[in-house]
C-alpha cells in the first residue's frame, strides 16, 4: 500500500494543480487593472490582467517552500532533543526539497515582475525577505559542505535550519505588516478573492503540497536505499 | 478592428509567453528534479541486486 502512496500522490498532485491552473483560465473571472479611456477621458472598461494567471501557480509553490521550511526547523529540533541521524536526514531532504520550491518560486515571481514592472526584481518587503530565505537556504548546504565531522555538521545544521526558519513566517507575514501593492494580502477574512478565485487557488495548493510530500518521499526512499547499499557494500569488504 | 478589443488583445497577448514560461519552468524543474530522484533509486537499486547476489555467493562458498 505504501509502496504505491508516493506514485499516486505525484499523480493526484499533476493532477490537481493542473486542474487548478485549467480553472483559473476558463473558470476565475479575470482581476481587473486601471482603466481604459477613449479620447474625452470616459472608462470603457478595465484592463484584465492575463499575467495575474501566475499567480495560480506561484502562491501554491511559495506557500509549499515554507511548510516543507517548517519541517528544517522541525526535524532540526528533533535531531538536536535525540540526537538521532535520520532527523538529521530528514532535515537535510526538507531543506533540498524547500530549495526546490524557492528557484520554483523565484522564476514564477521574476516573470511576472518582468511583465507587469518591465523589470526583473524589484526590492519590497516580500521579495526582500524571501531573497533572504532563499540565500538562507543556500547557506544550509554551504555549512554543512564544509564540515566535516559528521556529528557536528548535524548538529550545526540543525542549529543554523532553525534560526533560518524564522524568516519564513516573516516572509509571509510581510504584507500584512509592510502593505505593498506588488504582494497584496490574498488570504485575509473577509475575502480577497472570490469563490471561484479560491476554489482554482485551493485546489490547485492541495495538489502542490501533494507533490511537495511525493517528492520528500522519494527523497527519503532514496536515501534508506542508498544507506542499505552502503551497510551492504561494507559487509561485503569487512 | 474595435479599438476596445485591439487594445483588450493588445494587453493580454504579450503577458501569455511569461505566463506560459511561469507554468512551463515549474514543470520542467519538477520533472527533471523527480525524474533525477527516481533514476538514481533505480541504480542504486540495481547494484544492491547484483551485491546481494555476490554476498549471498559468498556466504554460500564460505
Amino acid at each position: 500500500m505504501k509502496k504505491y502512496l508516493v506514485p499516486v500522490l505525484l499523480v493526484l498532485g499533476g493532477l490537481l494543480t493542473t486542474a487548478g491552473f485549467i480553472m483559473a483560465f476558463f473558470f476565475t473571472p479575470p482581476v481587473l487593472g486601471p482603466a481604459i479611456t477613449n479620447e474625452a477621458g470616459r472608462i470603457l472598461g478595465y484592463q484584465p490582467l492575463f499575467s495575474q494567471k501566475i499567480f495560480y501557480f506561484h502562491v501554491p509553490v511559495a506557500i509549499s517552500s515554507f511548510l516543507v521550511f517548517f519541517f528544517t526547523a522541525y526535524y532540526g529540533v528533533r535531531f538536536l532533543m535525540t540526537k538521532d541521524k535520520q532527523y538529521d536526514t530528514r532535515a537535510r531532504i526538507a531543506t533540498e526539497v524547500t530549495l526546490l520550491f524557492v528557484i520554483m518560486t523565484m522564476a514564477t515571481g521574476i516573470l511576472w515582475t518582468r511583465f507587469e514592472w518591465g523589470r526583473w526584481w524589484v526590492w519590497e518587503p516580500r521579495l526582500t525577505t524571501y531573497f533572504i530565505m532563499t540565500l538562507l537556504v543556500i547557506a544550509y548546504f554551504v555549512l554543512r559542505n564544509s564540515i566535516e565531522d559528521e556529528e557536528r555538521r548535524a548538529t550545526y545544521a540543525a542549529v543554523f535550519g532553525i534560526i533560518a526558519f524564522i524568516d519564513a513566517p516573516i516572509s509571509f507575514a510581510i504584507t500584512r505588516i509592510i502593505p505593498s501593492s506588488v504582494h497584496p494580502v490574498v488570504l485575509r477574512a473577509g475575502g480577497g478573492l472570490t469563490g471561484s478565485q479560491l476554489a482554482a487557488f485551493l485546489i490547485g495548493m492541495f495538489g502542490m503540497l501533494m507533490i511537495a510530500y511525493a517528492i520528500f518521499q522519494t527523497r527519503m526512499r532514496e536515501e534508506l536505499v542508498h544507506d542499505r547499499l552502503e551497510a551492504l557494500k561494507a559487509s561485503l569488504e569487512g | 478592428m474595435d479599438p476596445v478589443l485591439a487594445e483588450i488583445y493588445a494587453l493580454v497577448v504579450p503577458s501569455l509567453p511569461y505566463v506560459a514560461g511561469a507554468y512551463a519552468l515549474l514543470w520542467l524543474a519538477l520533472v527533471v528534479y523527480i525524474g533525477m530522484a527516481y533514476s538514481r533509486v533505480g541504480r542504486i537499486e540495481k547494484e544492491m541486486i547484483v551485491l546481494e547476489e555476490a554476498l549471498e555467493r559468498r556466504n554460500a562458498g564460505a
